[in-house]
């Protein structure tokens, strides 16, 4: 029996139990129902809560799992209702305080839902720790870790050492941060400090639009238009190379990217600043610049760094532009204008087409993984922490 | 305090420093200010006075065109200073605000050092040419801030983690350091306990024997204390303005008199 | 207050005039002109970034609403389409599509030949090239839905060769064709004929967002169809999933948790998540979905799972924002009158929170709905030319979706393809755009200050 009708049984059979659990409950009491411990209602959800829930874990559970087949599911689940059901008719009762069953239920639900962020780290973690174990049974972490040559051979004898992809990563994040830090500050500290109201309507949005773009778009720009027009006006005149795909390329695309991620972050981040200190500096005289400069600046400095602690995770973490705009040459190299790669582009081509999971080539993309999510959590750690801290002040 | 009264008798309060006439303040649509004459005079402490939005502050901070940093207020009428016009379009508010400094309700050190807070002032001003002559400003600011004994051994500490009023009578430092004309305190002692507050007051009164004193305060005792001149607002217009003895013993106006009686506030 | 030594300036500076600038002034003023300039400088360079940012997009990617199309009347020759001759349904499917070719070929030289234009130079297969090799499989479609049509003689709309679609759309000119083994000039001068004679023309092109992905030697039959369809599978599970978690999660942390480690530790963790790298959670995906649960690759299912788990810490923050912003006061009117702490938040602070809730939710789903990375690595890369079947069942068919269609392109040799993901491009910023316009809409009609 398909999985729709399962659900759709135990639904109508919890729809069945509320309506029951309240007549009867009602019924009992005589039809008054000022008798009752609860309002009726509550007698009714708490047949159908103890119906409907149970079963729809199974049925959500069983079919990601599959341990049997459609039929089976079935039987189990709408037992399961029935027992759930049965189970809370009886007890339904004028006396029974079916409201205080009801929001215990409830409590503990929202308690599991809550859960459900520790299960995804714990997840994340699990799934990349195993493979990697796994990886690092076939080979050795200190080429792994120390290596400079990235060349996987499906065939053996590959070298996986992550140094050259670790240097593409920082490089081209180093790029996207010189790009989008200045850019986004600058935007941040005009927009709070100067801006008319009638720029600030029409500007902010306008960053904000660049933030909702989806990377693809970016990777697509880097692609067909940043990528040409680098090679063609600039590394080959200048003879640096003749690659579209370029350090410069994703690095640049990336700043744009983190723009409007850097100024969101610094305007919330200078707007806390109390306007005291800003009065303070003014009522002595100093120009709006100085009071940026001197004190606004200084004193939102904490969480200035965590801002762009922010942004570098960002910009080490971010897969679609350097996919499609650093290229796929693992090398060390000083020249911008040469393909390099980084470790989210080395995950997916790892990990996409044919993969055979028990080849070392295949399993490295976990261990790049969990060292990129290492670093990444990191950075996040210490810029939440910092970025906290900073607002505590000044509450 | 009185002794100190009867030295300071003796300085010249006949030396207008700044004469308004007829001021308009406009905030958007709202009249915040109507029509105010008044001459502040030198080396005086003149308190303004009158119930919670009668636009005492509002007139205060158009004295430095603090109101300039609000989009939607308007200033018209004459403001002078030294026979200069304030508002003129050739004044830069930048020098005008060095030579009028401002002290505010609530004590906002920057968080930086003690020393750069006071420094800050001479700093942006270029009022020192090497650092002996700033480490002079600085000590003679906090020593005029009766401030100097309290911190003279932790000028490399946050300014932040002074005491409520060690952190104000800081400010003060500041607004001194700069070397100003006239000082404007807008309700100083407003966020302050009252033995800080009795060290303010203080402060002002020999502050006089330098600058103009120009102080807002809800406190009628407080300007019975520390001003020689004194201001009643109400609704926007300046309803009284006399030396302080008369404003409390003998008001002209009866708004005044119902203000410092407490019937109206 | 011993301390107080007046006078503080021992020589007081000479008077300066408030009406002339001094020299130090000016040099501040012309420092603070500068900055202003550049933080000017910044919010322009942003502003032209994001219109660059767009004019090349909408400049590449419009080519793929248009499209060139041949039309012809079409003789279907039964003796080549039904030998039996009964319009069995079951005989005509065993007629492959290289016979249809070959009918369209046939046409394509009458037409020619009818309209009196020279063909010189031009081989006969260089001729048939003209038209697109889909062209003869969606001819037989055609047929097949409507066996009548055997042995009659019917206007076909087909599709030209991408080369040919290209010359119309300013992506090939003659000087490209003549180095292109795919098409030569003699090609587009007869296209150029067939188009004065009216047989080609350059039309709006709906199937653009009704077809299926198409191979690499036929761009000018791709479409976002399944792509479109595939987002909006995977929407549904995050908006199914995602949103009830994120809300009670929310709920839970916001109005009943108690003070203590663990509530602590689930609030960083959730901090932590939404910073988290989405391949991470692709990792996760291929991992825990495929590899150990055994979900099919390719799956909205699975797709949708692993943007729920990247969705639910933006829906939780949002709502957490939205119910913080309800006033206190509001829970104690509720509990003053006797209401337990369930019903005061089920009955009054969570339909207030709404339309905050609704905002986040909603720029949740915008966000997951470009999101590419995760996708790549469970399997949504895949070729995919059968349209998945209804949910929920359709949930586990194979499946693309809009991001990844536009990586898909990207990958591909032919540059027509380039057009064609920009194309996708301008349909998921359409969608985007909508779904923001709708959040901003309800903000603005339902915010309320407090």
């Amino acid at each position: 029996m398909p999985v729709t009708w399962t659900l759709l049984l135990v639904l109508a059979l919890a729809v069945a139990g509320y309506f029951i659990g309240r007549s009867r409950v009602l019924s009992a009491a005589g039809g008054d129902s000022r008798r009752l411990h609860s309002r009726t209602s509550y007698y009714g959800w708490n047949v159908a809560l103890f119906t409907a829930v149970p079963a729809l874990f199974l049925i959500g559970i069983w079919s990601i799992a599959k341990p049997a087949s459609g039929t089976v599911l079935a039987v189990v689940a709408l037992i399961m209702a029935a027992v759930g059901m049965g189970f809370n008719l009886m007890r339904t009762t004028p006396d029974f305080r079916a409201r205080n069953a009801v929001e215990t239920f409830v409590r503990y639900l929202l308690i599991l839902c809550s859960m459900i962020a520790i299960a995804t780290t714990a997840g994340i973690v699990f799934s990349m720790v195993f493979e990697t174990s796994n990886f690092f049974k076939q080979y050795s972490w200190t080429e792994f870790f120390f290596g400079s040559t990235w060349s996987p051979r499906f065939g053996g004898g590959s070298q996986l050492g992550i140094l050259p992809l670790v240097w593409g990563t920082l490089y081209i994040s180093f790029i996207a941060l010189a790009v989008s830090i200045p850019i986004g500050l600058f935007a941040a500290i005009y927009m709070s400090e100067y801006a008319s109201p009638r720029l600030r309507s029409f500007a902010k949005p306008a960053i904000e639009v660049l933030a909702g773009i989806p990377t693809i778009v970016y990777g697509l720009f880097a692609l067909v238009t940043v990528g040409p027009m680098l090679r063609d006006y600039f590394a080959q005149p200048l003879g640096l190379g003749s690659s579209g795909s370029s350090v410069m390329t994703a690095g640049l695309v990336m700043g744009i990217m983190l723009i409007p991620f850097v100024s969101s972050l610094s305007d919330d981040i200078i707007n806390a600043v109390p306007q005291s200190m800003r009065d303070g500096a003014l009522g002595l005289g100093s120009t709006p610049s100085e009071t940026v400069r001197k004190v606004v600046l200084p004193a939102a400095l904490p969480g200035i760094v965590g801002a762009i602690l922010l942004a570098a995770s960002r910009a080490i973490g971010e897969t679609m532009i350097v996919v499609l705009g650093a290229g796929a040459a693992a090398q060390m190299s000083m020249n911008p204008f040469e393909a390099m790669t980084t470790i989210t582009v080395k995950i997916v081509s790892q990990l996409t087409g044919d993969t055979d999971f028990a080849a070392p080539e295949t399993l490295v993309a976990f261990a790049l993984g969990i060292t990129l999510f290492v670093v990444t959590l990191g950075l996040n750690i210490v810029a939440l922490y910092v970025v906290r801290k900073y607002r505590e002040q000044y509450e | 305090m009185n002794d100190m009264s009867k030295v300071e008798r003796t300085v010249s309060q006949t030396d207008i420093k700044i004469s308004a006439r007829k001021v308009q303040v406009y905030y958007g649509d709202k009249h915040a200010i109507k029509d105010v004459d008044v001459d502040i005079l030198d080396k005086t402490v003149t308190a303004f006075i009158g119930p919670s939005g009668c636009g005492k502050s509002t007139f205060l901070r158009c004295l430095n065109r603090m109101n300039d940093t609000i989009d939607i207020s308007r200033v018209e009428g004459k403001i002078m200073l030294d026979g200069e016009d304030i508002y003129d379009k050739r004044v830069d508010p930048v020098q005008l605000r060095a030579k009028v400094g401002m002290v505010f309700q609530k004590p906002n050190p920057f968080p930086k050092s003690i020393y750069d807070n006071v420094a800050y002032g001479p700093r942006i001003h270029g009022l020192a040419r090497n650092r002996a002559e700033l480490d002079e400003i600085v000590e003679k600011s906090l020593r005029g801030a009766a401030l100097w004994n309290e911190v003279k051994d932790r000028l490399a500490e946050p300014g932040t983690g002074l005491s409520g009023g060690q952190q104000q009578r800081l400010c003060i430092a500041r607004a001194v350091a700069t070397q100003p004309e006239v000082l404007l305190m807008d309700e100083p002692c407003s966020a302050l306990d009252p033995i800080a507050t009795s060290q303010v007051e203080e402060l002002i009164d020999q502050l006089r024997t330098e600058f103009s004193v120009v102080i807002v305060t809800h406190s009628m005792q407080q300007a019975a204390r520390v001003s020689q001149k004194t201001a009643f607002f109400h609704l926007g217009n300046l309803v009284e303005y006399d030396d302080t003895d008369t404003i409390f013993t003998r008001p002209q106006d009866p708004r005044t008199e119902s203000y410092i009686s407490g019937r109206i506030g | 207050m011993t301390d107080a030594t007046f006078p503080v300036s021992s020589a007081p500076a000479a008077k300066s005039s408030l009406l002339v600038v001094d020299a130090r002034t000016r040099k501040r003023n012309a420092a603070e002109a500068r900055f202003r300039a550049y933080g000017l400088g910044a919010i322009l360079i942003s502003v032209a970034l994001l219109v660059i940012l767009m004019f090349t997009i909408f400049r590449d990617g419009t080519g793929a609403f248009r499209q060139t199309y041949l039309e012809i009347p079409v003789t279907l020759d039964a003796a080549q389409l039904d030998k039996v001759g009964n319009r069995d349904p079951e005989d005509l499917k065993k007629v492959l599509t290289t016979s249809y070719g070959k009918i369209l070929e046939n046409s394509l030289q009458q037409a020619i030949t009818s309209n009196g234009i020279n063909v010189e130079g031009l081989s006969g297969p260089d001729v048939a090239n003209l038209i697109s090799k889909e062209a003869s499989a969606q001819l037989r479609n055609r047929v097949l839905a409507n066996p009548d049509l055997v042995g009659q003689t019917v206007d076909a709309r087909v599709l030209t060769n991408g080369r040919v679609d290209g010359y119309y759309k300013g992506r090939v000119t003659m000087e490209t064709a003549a180095r292109d083994s795919n098409t030569s000039p003699a090609q587009l001068q007869l296209a150029d004929a067939l188009k004065e004679k009216g047989l080609i023309a350059t039309e709006w092109n709906w199937s653009f967002l009704t077809m299926p992905d198409a191979s690499d030697q036929r761009p000018e039959a791709a479409g976002v169809g399944i792509a479109i369809l595939g987002s909006l599978y995977m929407m549904l599970v995050v908006l199914v999933l995602a949103v009830p978690i994120g809300v009670a999660a929310s709920i839970y942390l916001e109005e009943f948790a108690p003070k203590n480690r663990l509530t602590d530790i689930i609030e960083v963790n959730i901090s932590n998540l939404a910073a988290v790298p989405s391949i991470v959670f692709g990792i996760l995906g291929l991992a825990a979905f495929i590899n150990v649960a055994g979900l099919p690759q390719s799956a909205p299912i699975v797709g949708g799972l692993v943007l729920t788990l990247m969705t639910l810490p933006t829906i939780i923050i949002a709502t957490r924002a939205a119910l913080k912003a309800v006033p206190p006061s509001i829970r104690d009117a509720a509990l003053g009158v006797g209401a337990s702490k369930m019903q005061s938040v089920f009955h009054h602070v969570l339909p207030l929170a709404m339309p905050g809730i609704l905002t986040g939710t909603i720029i949740g789903l915008a966000q997951a709905l470009g999101e590419t990375a995760p996708l790549l690595l469970i399997g949504m890369v895949a070729f995919v030319r059968n349209f998945p079947g209804a949910p929920p069942e359709g949930l586990m068919d194979p499946a693309s979706a809009l991001p990844v269609q536009v990586y898909n392109w990207t990958q591909r040799a032919d540059p027509a393809f380039f057009e064609r993901a920009s194309g996708a491009i301008i349909v998921l910023l359409v969608f985007l755009l909508c779904m923001n316009l709708f959040a901003i809409f309800l903000r603005r009609k339902f915010e309320r200050r407090w």
